[in-house]
C-alpha cells in the first residue's frame, strides 16, 4: 500500500467518502435551495399536495412585490445596516488598540484580562438583558439605533479583540523593534506598521461583527419598538402577518439574509482562519 | 492607554448589568405605569425556582436539549471535518457550504424551517408522503416529543458547520509527519485514526463540546419563531423562560433569578473552556 | 574618546539574570562582535545598546553621556535583524524610507537618499517590489539599506546572516565588511558563528552565561584565549582539553598527564602540584619523527587540510595535517609540537596560566 493510498484510502473508501460528501451537500443545501425555490413560486403551486414544480409555477412576482411594496423590509434592512455598521466601527476602533495592547505591550495581567474578555463573549444575553432594559428605558433610549449598536458591543468587542489579539501575537516582534529603531513610537508603529499588515484579520473581525449584529434578534426584540426594527424582527413579524403567503415570506427572508451570506462567502477564508483559529488558540 | 476604552465599555455594558441582575433577583419587582417598585425579598426568588414545575420542566428541557445537541453536533461535525480533510473534500465549495448556515440569521432560518415543517403544505410532509414513509400530513411541531426533536434538528443543522470548522482547523494542525511515521511503523489507517488523529484532536474536541454547550444553553431565536415554547411548554427552556417571565409576565425579579442560573452554568463552562486553552498560553510573565 | 561604554551593565527578568556586570568599551569606528552560544546574553546586550530593552543595573554611556533611558531614536542607532524584520506591506523604497519619514524628512529628500542607498546596494531595480518578492540575499540588502539610509552613528547587527545559505553568508560577510570600511561607522555585531566573528571583526567579545569571558582582537582571542572556554569555543576543528598536574624536575617544569610527561614552556605561570588543563591548536601539531607516538582514530579530509584525531599516551588530540594525508585507522604515527604553543589553563578557575599575552600593537581605528 503506497503512502498516497494509505492517506486517501482505496477505491472503496473513496467511493464511500464521495457518497458521504454528497449526503453532506444535500443536507447543507436542501433547505436553502428550497428557500430560494419557494421565493420564485406562485402561491397556487405551493398550496397543492405535493407542490407543483412545472415551469408555469415559477414567477418573479414574490420578489418584485416584496422589493416594490414592503417598506417595512427596506426600513429593516436600513436599520440593520446602520446598527451593524455603527457597532462594527466602534468595535474595531476600540478593539484593535485593546487587542494590540493585550498582545504586545507587556501589560500586567494581560493574560487574565484577555481571558476575562473572551469569557464575556460567552455570556448569555439574558444575563444582562433585564438590567439593560430597565436602565435603557429609564434614560429613554429604547428604540434607538445607537442603543442597539452599543449593546451589540457586548458580544462584538470581545470577538474583535480575540481575533485580532491572536493575529498580533503571531507577528514577529522584530518588526516592532525595527520600527522602534526607525524612530516610530508606539502609536506610530501601530498606525503605520501593525494596522496595514493586519488587513486580513481586521476584515475577518469586521465581517464577523457585522454579521452577528445584522442577525441579532434577542436584544432587538427587547430594546426596540417601532422605529428601529431590524431585519430579524421584521422577518419574525412577517411570518405572523403573512402566515400563508409562503412565496413572499421566503422572498423576504431570502432578501434579508442575502447581504450577509454574500459577505460571508466572499470573505470565507478570512473568517474561517480568523475565528476557527481564534477560538481554539490561547 | 490602549485597553482602557474597551474595558470601560465592557464594564459598563456587562459588568454593571450583571451586578444589577443579582441585585434584582433578590427583590420582588413590580411594574406599574412604567415605574418599577422594588421590595427586598432575599432568596425568595431562588427558593421559588425549586418549587416551580415550569422551571423544573424548563431546566430538564435545557439539559436534554444540550445533551442531545452537543453529542450529535460533535459527532456529525467530526465526521464532516474528517470528510473535508480528505483530499476529495478540499475544494473551496465545501467551505462555502460551511459558511452559509453560519451567516443565515437564526430568525430567517427558523422561518424557513417553519415553512419546511408546515403541517398543510410543508415540503417535508410532501417528500415523506411521496416516499411512502407517512400516509398523512403530520403536525411536526404539534406533539411535545416531535417538537423537541425538530427543534434539535433545526439547531443542529445550524450548529454543525461551525463546530466542523473548529475541528477541521484542529485536524489541519496535526503534523503530516506523524502519519508518515505511523505508515512506516505499519499502522493500518484505522489504527492511525485511533492512535494519532483522536488523541491529537482531543483538545479541539473538548473545546468544541464546551462551546457548543454554552451555545445550546442560550438558544432562543429558533424557539421563539418555531414553537414559542409550545406545545404545552414542552419546548420551554431556561433562556426562553427567563425572557417570558420578565418581558411577558413582567415578573422581573424572578426572571433575573432564572437568568442568573444560566449565568452561573455558563461561567462554570467558560472556566473549563479557558482552562483548556490556557496550557498553550505562554502567560503574561513572558 | 570611547563611543560606547558599558559599565557594570546587568539585565535580569525577575530573579533570572541574563547579563551580569558587562564592562565593555567600544571605540569610534570599531567593528566589535559579541560572540557566544544561544542564551549567553549577547542579543540582550545588543538590545540594551539599541534601547529595545531596559538596562536593569549599571550604566550605558554614549559619547561619554549616560544613555540608559534614551529611546532608540535618541541614541542614533540603526539595526539589522535576524529575520530582516522588513515591513511586509511596504515596497523596498518605502521600507528603506520609513525611518526618514518618521523623522519628518521631506519627500524629495527621502526619494533622493533612498535612491542613492539603493544604488550602492544594487537594489535600484527592485525599489517597487514587496519584500515577499525578493530573494533572501536581496531582503538582507534591503535591511542593510534601511539601516544605512539614516547615516546613524552606530550600526547594530543581530545575527543578520543566520537565515542565509552558506555561500550567501560568506558573500554578505564580505559586503558588510566592505560597507564598514567605506562608511567607517561604529558597528556591533552579534553572532554565534566563531568563524564569522573571526573574519569580520576588529575585536571580539566572547560571552558565556551573561558574562564576558574575553575581549580582544581575533588574533588575541585565537592565539591567547583567556579561558579554557574561549579556547574550546574558538577554532575549527575544536581542540580537546587534556588535564594534568604540574611537576618540577631539575629546574624544568613539566605536566604529567596519563602515562606521559610533557615539558612546559619556561614562562608558564604555574606552580608545581597545580592541576591544569592544556591543549594545542591542531595546526600546531605536526608530524615529527622524534615526537609522541599517536594512534589514528579518525580521518576527516576537509579539502585544504585533513583533520586527524589521534590517541596519545596523554590523551586524545586533533592534528591538522596537509591535505589528503593518507592515513588508516589504527595506524600509529608520531606527532610533535612546541611547548611554547601549548595553551594552559588552571583546572579549577579555567583562567589562562600560559605565558602572558604579548602586548598588542597599538590598534588602528576603523581598519
Amino acid at each position: 500500500m503506497s503512502y498516497e493510498r494509505y492517506r486517501s484510502g482505496g477505491l472503496g473508501l473513496k467511493t464511500g467518502i464521495a457518497l458521504a460528501l454528497g449526503v453532506f451537500a444535500v443536507w447543507s443545501l436542501a433547505p436553502i435551495v428550497w428557500m430560494v425555490m419557494t421565493s420564485f413560486m406562485r402561491q397556487r403551486a405551493l398550496i397543492v399536495r405535493p407542490p407543483d414544480f412545472s415551469p408555469a409555477s415559477f414567477t418573479l412576482a414574490n420578489v418584485t412585490k416584496i422589493i416594490g411594496e414592503s417598506d417595512m423590509l427596506w426600513q429593516g434592512i436600513l436599520n440593520s445596516a446602520a446598527v451593524a455598521l455603527l457597532s462594527t466601527a466602534i468595535a474595531l476602533a476600540l478593539g484593535a488598540p485593546a487587542a494590540y495592547a493585550l498582545a504586545r505591550l507587556r501589560l500586567p495581567k494581560a493574560g487574565a484580562i484577555s481571558f476575562l474578555i473572551l469569557a464575556t463573549q460567552m455570556l448569555p444575553g439574558i444575563a444582562v438583558a433585564i438590567p439593560l432594559f430597565l436602565i435603557i428605558s429609564r434614560i429613554g433610549m429604547i428604540d434607538h439605533i445607537v442603543t442597539l449598536a452599543l449593546v451589540y458591543l457586548t458580544f462584538n468587542l470581545p470577538i474583535v479583540i480575540w481575533i485580532l489579539r491572536g493575529f498580533f501575537l503571531s507577528i514577529p516582534d522584530s518588526i516592532e523593534k525595527a520600527a522602534a529603531v526607525d524612530g516610530a513610537g508606539v502609536v506610530q508603529t501601530f498606525v503605520h506598521i501593525i494596522l496595514p499588515i493586519s488587513r486580513p484579520p481586521l476584515a475577518a473581525a469586521a465581517i464577523f461583527a457585522f454579521v452577528e449584529a445584522w442577525n441579532e434578534f434577542f436584544f432587538a426584540l427587547i430594546l426596540t419598538r417601532r422605529s428601529v426594527q431590524t431585519v430579524p424582527l421584521v422577518i419574525s413579524q412577517f411570518q405572523g402577518q403573512y402566515q400563508t403567503a409562503f412565496g413572499q415570506m421566503m422572498a423576504a427572508a431570502l432578501i434579508s439574509v442575502l447581504p450577509v451570506i454574500l459577505l460571508a462567502i466572499v470573505f470565507r477564508n478570512h473568517i474561517i482562519r480568523g475565528f476557527a483559529d481564534g477560538m481554539s488558540k490561547g | 492607554m490602549f485597553v482602557a476604552p474597551a474595558l470601560l465599555v465592557l464594564a459598563l455594558m456587562l459588568g454593571y448589568p450583571i451586578l444589577q441582575s443579582w441585585w434584582l433577583s433578590f427583590q420582588r419587582v413590580q411594574l406599574q405605569a412604567g415605574r418599577a417598585s422594588e421590595t427586598w425579598t432575599g432568596l425568595d426568588n431562588y427558593i421559588r425556582l425549586f418549587a416551580d414545575a415550569t422551571f423544573l420542566q424548563a431546566a430538564a428541557n435545557s439539559a436534554l436539549f444540550c445533551l442531545v445537541e452537543v453529542v450529535l453536533v460533535t459527532l456529525i461535525a467530526l465526521a464532516v471535518a474528517l470528510l473535508l480533510n480528505h483530499p476529495l473534500g478540499r475544494g473551496g465549495i465545501w467551505k462555502i457550504m460551511l459558511i452559509i448556515p453560519w451567516a443565515i440569521a437564526p430568525v430567517a432560518h427558523g422561518v424557513l424551517w417553519k415553512w419546511i415543517l408546515n403541517s398543510n403544505y410543508g415540503i417535508l410532509n410532501g417528500l415523506l408522503m411521496q416516499l411512502g414513509v407517512i400516509d398523512s400530513y403530520q403536525v411536526w411541531l404539534g406533539s411535545p416529543v416531535s417538537a423537541m426533536a425538530f427543534l434539535l434538528l433545526v439547531d443542529i443543522w445550524k450548529s454543525v458547520p461551525f463546530i466542523a470548522l473548529l475541528l477541521l482547523a484542529g485536524l489541519q494542525r496535526i503534523p503530516q509527519s506523524l502519519y508518515r511515521a505511523a505508515y512506516m511503523d505499519g499502522a493500518r489507517p484505522g489504527a492511525a485514526f485511533r492512535h494519532i488523529t483522536l488523541p491529537q484532536l482531543r483538545g479541539a474536541i473538548a473545546i468544541a463540546v464546551i462551546l457548543q454547550t454554552i451555545w445550546s444553553l442560550r438558544v432562543f431565536d429558533i424557539i421563539f419563531v418555531l414553537t414559542s415554547g409550545g406545545p404545552a411548554d414542552a419546548t420551554v427552556m431556561m433562556n426562553f423562560m427567563a425572557y417570558r417571565t420578565t418581558f411577558n409576565f413582567l415578573d422581573i425579579g424572578y426572571g433575573a433569578a432564572i437568568a442568573n442560573v444560566i449565568f452561573i452554568v455558563t461561567v462554570l463552562l467558560a472556566i473549563i473552556y479557558i482552562r483548556l486553552l490556557q496550557p498553550r498560553e505562554p502567560g503574561a510573565a513572558k | 574618546m570611547p563611543q560606547i561604554e558599558l559599565r557594570n551593565v546587568g539585565k535580569s527578568f525577575g530573579t533570572f539574570i541574563v547579563c551580569h556586570d558587562i564592562n565593555l568599551v567600544i571605540r569610534e569606528g570599531e567593528f566589535l562582535t559579541l560572540l557566544g552560544t544561544s542564551g549567553c546574553g549577547k542579543t540582550t546586550t545588543l538590545n540594551m545598546l539599541a534601547g529595545l530593552e531596559e538596562i536593569s543595573s549599571g550604566d550605558l554611556l554614549l559619547d561619554g553621556v549616560r544613555a540608559n533611558h534614551l529611546a532608540p531614536t535618541e541614541r542614533d542607532v540603526a539595526m539589522v535583524f535576524q529575520n530582516y524584520a522588513l515591513y511586509p506591506h511596504m515596497t523596498v523604497a518605502r521600507n528603506i524610507g520609513f525611518t526618514l519619514k518618521m523623522r519628518g524628512v521631506s519627500r524629495d529628500e527621502i526619494t533622493r537618499r533612498v535612491t542613492e542607498v539603493a544604488q550602492s546596494l544594487e537594489l535600484g531595480h527592485l525599489l517597487d517590489r514587496l519584500p515577499s518578492q525578493l530573494s533572501g540575499g536581496q531582503q538582507q540588502r534591503v535591511a542593510i539599506g534601511r539601516a544605512i539610509v539614516r547615516r546613524p552613528k552606530i550600526f547594530l547587527f543581530d545575527e543578520p546572516f543566520s537565515n542565509l545559505d552558506a555561500t550567501l553568508r560568506v558573500r554578505m560577510r564580505a559586503e558588510v565588511k566592505d560597507l564598514h570600511r567605506r562608511l567607517g561607522v561604529t558597528s556591533v555585531f552579534v553572532t554565534h558563528d566563531q568563524e564569522e566573528a573571526l573574519s569580520i571583526s576588529d575585536r571580539i567579545a566572547v560571552m558565556r552565561g551573561g558574562v564576558i569571558e574575553q575581549v580582544g582582537t581575533p588574533e588575541e582571542i585565537y592565539l591567547h584565549p583567556a579561558t579554557s572556554y574561549v579556547a574550546g569555543f574558538i577554532g575549527n576543528p575544536q581542540i580537546t582539553l587534556l588535564s594534568g598536574r604540574v611537576q618540577a624536575s631539575s629546574g624544568q617544569l613539566s605536566v604529567v598527564s596519563g602515562a606521559a610527561e610533557l615539558p612546559l614552556p619556561p614562562d608558564a605561570d604555574v606552580t608545581p602540584g597545580q592541576a591544569i588543563e592544556f591543549a594545542v591548536r591542531p595546526e600546531q601539531v605536526q608530524p615529527d619523527p622524534k615526537g609522541h607516538p599517536a594512534t589514528v582514530t579518525s580521518v576527516q579530509p576537509v579539502g585544504a587540510a585533513t583533520h586527524v584525531g589521534v590517541m596519545t599516551a596523554f590523551g586524545p588530540m586533533v592534528a591538522s595535517l596537509p591535505r589528503f594525508a593518507r592515513l588508516n585507522h589504527g595506524e600509529t604515527i608520531t606527532l610533535g609540537f612546541e611547548p611554547a604553543h601549548m595553551l594552559l589553563f588552571d583546572a579549577t578557575t579555567g583562567r589562562s596560566v600560559g605565558r602572558r599575552p604579548i602586548p598588542v600593537r597599538k590598534e588602528r581605528t576603523g581598519s
